[in-house]
């Protein structure tokens, strides 16, 4: 018995000492920390893509909670992280509408012919810095994939040596848009249906010769759309994406067969928050 | 006139098969006047010139037909005389279109009566000069800028801008670079051989702009003819203090700045430096020949020497053509190819640029174009580095290739700055010695690139916050 | 001196704790991906073992030893070690939350690194005196920090290749290990 108390009350000794130590240590050497940044991480998607602008979900949290950032900067969080983001720090938040990535080139292997043999490191903005590329095409998608590995959602694919994006893959994140050296991928309303599949700013009889689905200019488009929905920018074709439009012939009526239509999915992307749901 | 040999060796440097054979016994031959010139606004470092002329104008040979745009910029002047056809784009080697303005030579060749009016001059001005170099310096400065002088060694760095080093950095070494130790090229071999007078009267004339008291002119050993014609024509300067020819080293880099002035005065120019920091200032023989032009017959620049050479082409020359000139009609002017073409280069192989088309215009850069075989072209597929070591051995700057070629493929660009990856001078040693064929210099380049235009951005939202 | 010299190069180089004795592979391999988190992780090691080597000491002697409770000396010692990290913790939020965040859920483990308990075990077990016990403990830390610097280095060096799929990540890391501790191998027989 007696043994037990002895053991006991020696090392219950210590651990009162440890423990005054480390009440002490915590009173002069603590720190706050709001408990609401570990809330908002937890929320947030994880995919560290850097689309809202900061270095990563953890650095966008402590901004959102410290410094008052927007809560709907993350284009991959659908509407029910926002209400929740919402609820958390109680401010209004107004989804914004789903953006897809597309890129604004049609010419792959087959359509684009290529002008000379490129030997060095397969990434798209070595290539383009290499005598203007290897494509006949000055404007044109290369092929080298730098889209592709920094895709964080592994949404766009080569398919026969042109980049695509597949819609329903793609968290609206941006990196691509930045990684594109050529600047051909751009962020559209994911209910947007009617596409200009080129970015040459070369007049017509160039762009023939450079792809057989280039835009030559001719700016038969900008009649069918209506509501000046295509405009023609110099000798380029340009949808107006602010605006939604369709029309079942303009496919078929683009003499340089680069416009399409595509049946987008999940077009109940749409933020529908007009109200917070706690109060200010 | 004294020989003198150099004194130190800078660290690395390989030795490529020369082949400077194909032309360097060729004379230099004037190209009569093409078909199109295509006048590139943005023939030099610095902001691209502004058009002053339009589509219609005419335009007479030695007119600016360009307006430097800044301190750091170059005015372009039309080669000949004939008709604007258009102010547009046009392809340049490095790739990216660059304005241009199209001229129709009307074969007539004439001057603008401008420029025979300031020649007749300049004789006047030259013995004031002479007499006081201080009160006429800047005259020659303004000279040399009105001419659109660029660096015509490669860099296309504006010469009036260089030869105005600020006042705290006084210069007293001015080196003239005739060390063109590139393969293949041979365009200021000859122009020292046939022209050695004129290149040593820019050489002084530029000396006493810039108020140093040495003088030294580098050619490399394997260039004995161009040697012998500097001394003989030294022979009628010699009274001029301090002025000496220093004969190199056969090697590969001896001709970039950094390496040719460590080897003649053992300086070395500090990261992120520039020769001014240490008292040096070099300057391209070609570059000095257009000064001499420009100071004495006030002729702006508006031609150069280009080496259009390689096995394919038929017959190699030393091409003295107008700026604009397309590489196609300079090729067709050598006589074609005979044979089939891997490669076409503008430049020289080591540090030359690729060409896609040769539906390019040449520039006041253009040294050489170099035509490869399939069976000189070397195409490589790149394995993992296998640490030998080659690349460190070969750097002419000391630094570690191996390393930042790995940092910069796995996207590390902090760790590439701190290993000083914007030091690198492109010069393509290390690349010419690795065993596994890695794209080293493609990296570092791609690598600079990534890195200067971040400090942009950086600097920008710098000023954007404290406005 | 000689003495303390010895346990010096043997605890350092012969016998590094890390590499030869198998002990603190958790933060080894944790906290190895980039050098500026290792050094951190370096001092905060430093500090814990030479402080609990001290502690811990005189926990045994004064305590555990006249009580002749040696029996609950894993128990102590624990509580001790446990203690100085918790302390190094709290601490270092303060003073560098930078590195407090990289070093994350590896710096409580410093507490269950058999490192530190190992340390002070075999201070017991050698029977060192109380300067010796603290020699000891500091040098043991020194031997874990060159490890982990030296390996360090050569993760950073591996993270930028491109090892096949099969290695990529703690796989290679952990044949590199093993390749560093066969180097190691070669300081046995420097101290008899």
């Amino acid at each position: 018995m007696g043994a037990l108390v002895t053991t006991a009350s020696a090392i219950g000794g210590v651990g009162l000492v440890c423990a005054v130590a480390l009440a002490l240590a915590a009173r002069f050497l603590g720190v706050e920390e709001d408990q609401r940044i570990e809330e908002v991480v937890d929320l947030l998607p994880g995919a560290n893509c850097g689309g809202c602008g900061f270095a990563g979900c953890a650095d966008y949290a402590k901004a959102m909670v410290i410094e008052g950032a927007a809560i709907n900067l993350c284009a991959p969080c659908g509407a029910e992280t926002l209400q929740a983001l919402s609820e958390l720090l109680g401010r209004k938040a107004e989804a914004t509408e789903k953006e897809v990535a597309i890129v604004l080139c049609g010419g792959n292997a087959t359509s684009a012919p290529r002008r000379s043999a490129y030997n060095g490191v397969a990434d798209c903005a070595a290539a383009h810095a290499v005598g203007g590329g290897d494509k006949v095409c000055q404007y044109g998608c290369l092929g080298y994939g730098s889209c592709a590995r920094v895709c964080p959602s592994g949404a766009i694919e080569l398919v026969d040596g042109l980049a695509t994006v597949h819609p329903d893959l793609c968290i609206g994140c941006g990196a691509c848009v930045r990684t594109c050296p050529r600047h051909l991928i751009k962020m559209v309303p994911a209910t947007r249906v009617v596409h200009v599949l080129c970015s040459s700013r070369a007049k017509g009889p160039v762009v023939k010769k450079a792809c057989t689905v280039g835009c030559i200019g001719c700016s038969i488009c900008t009649k069918l759309a209506e509501d000046n929905a295509i405009r023609m920018e110099g000798p380029l074709a340009v949808v107006d994406y602010s605006k939604q439009f369709d029309h079942p012939e303009i496919a078929e009526k683009c003499p340089g067969h680069c416009i399409v239509r595509h049946q987008t999915p999940n077009t109940e992307h749409r933020a529908s928050l007009k109200e917070p749901a706690g109060t200010s | 006139m004294k020989l003198l040999k150099a004194k130190h060796k800078s660290h690395g440097g390989v030795h490529p098969k020369y082949r400077k054979n194909l032309v360097q016994d060729m004379a230099i031959e004037e190209m009569p006047l093409p078909q199109l010139l295509r006048v590139s606004m943005a023939q030099h470092l610095g902001a691209p010139a502004r058009p002053v002329v339009k589509k219609g104008d005419t335009v007479l040979r030695g007119q600016l037909i360009g307006e430097a745009a800044g301190f750091i910029s170059a005015a372009v002047h039309a080669p000949t005389s004939g008709t604007v056809k258009a102010v547009t784009p046009c392809p340049t080697p490095a790739g990216p279109q660059a304005p241009a303005i199209e001229i129709e030579p009307d074969g007539e060749d004439r001057w603008d009566p401008e420029v025979e009016k300031s020649a007749a001059a300049r004789d006047g001005l030259i013995a004031e000069f002479q007499k006081s170099p201080g009160a006429k310096k800047d005259v020659v400065l303004g000279i040399i800028a009105d001419a659109g002088i660029v660096g015509m060694g490669g860099a296309g760095f504006p010469t009036h801008v260089k030869l105005s080093p600020p006042p705290k950095k006084p210069i007293d070494t001015l080196i003239i670079n005739g060390a063109e130790c590139e393969p293949y090229l041979s365009s200021d071999n000859r122009l020292m051989i046939e022209h050695a007078e004129r290149i040593w009267s820019g050489a002084l004339l530029v000396r006493k702009v810039l108020g140093a008291g040495t003088l030294r002119v580098a050619i490399e050993e394997n260039k004995p003819e161009a040697i012998a014609a500097m001394e003989k024509a030294a022979g009628d300067f010699g009274g001029e203090a301090d002025v000496a020819i220093v004969v190199l080293k056969t090697e590969y880099p001896q001709g970039a700045e950094k390496q040719q002035i460590y080897a003649i005065t053992g300086r070395e120019v500090p990261a992120g430096g520039l020769p001014m920091d240490v008292g040096t200032v070099v300057q391209n023989v070609g570059t000095t020949y257009a000064v001499w032009d420009a100071v004495v017959n006030a002729r702006p620049l508006i031609q150069r020497v280009t080496s259009l050479t390689g096995s394919p082409v038929s017959t190699p020359r030393n091409v003295l053509a107008r700026v604009g000139t397309s590489y196609a009609d300079m090729l067709a002017f050598c006589g074609g190819t005979a044979g089939d073409v891997a490669k076409a280069i503008s430049g020289g192989p080591m540090m030359g640029l690729a060409q896609a088309s040769l539906d390019i215009p040449t520039t006041k850069t253009t040294s050489g174009i170099v035509l490869l075989t399939p069976a000189e072209l070397s195409v490589y597929g790149s394995t993992p580095c296998i640490s030998c070591g080659r690349c460190v051995d070969g750097c002419p700057m000391n630094l570690m290739p191996c390393e930042l070629s790995q940092m910069l493929e796995a996207e590390d660009y902090d760790a590439a700055e701190e290993y000083n990856v914007l030091d690198c001078i492109e010069c393509g040693c290390c690349a010419f010695q690795c065993p596994a064929h890695r794209p080293l210099v493609q990296h570092i380049r791609q690598g600079k690139a990534r890195i200067m235009a971040k400090r942009r951005a950086e600097r920008q939202a710098a000023a954007k916050d404290e406005s | 001196m000689t003495e303390y010299l010895l346990l010096v190069v043997g605890a350092v180089l012969v016998n590094n704790f890390v590499l030869t004795r198998f002990l603190g592979i958790c933060p080894f391999l944790g906290v190895s991906k980039k050098l500026s988190t290792a050094l951190g992780m370096c001092g905060a090691v430093v500090f814990v073992m030479t402080s609990a080597s001290a502690v811990v000491w005189l926990v045994e002697a004064y305590l555990l030893v006249p009580l002749k409770i040696e029996y609950m000396r894993t128990i102590a010692f624990i509580l001790v070690i446990a203690s100085f990290v918790q302390l190094v913790d709290i601490a270092l939020k303060k003073i560098s939350p930078a590195l407090h965040g990289a070093l994350g859920i590896f710096l409580p483990l410093i507490t269950t690194n058999c490192a530190v308990l190992g340390v002070a075990r075999l201070n017991v077990q050698f029977k060192y005196g109380f300067g010796k016990a603290v020699m000891f403990g500091f040098a043991a830390s020194l031997g874990f920090s060159l490890a982990l610097v030296i390996f360090t280095g050569l993760r950073e060096k591996i993270d930028r290749a491109d090892p096949p799929k099969a290695f990529q990540g703690v796989a290679i890391a952990l044949v590199t290990a093993g390749l560093l501790s066969l180097a190691f191998m070669g300081f046995a027989g420097l101290v008899k």
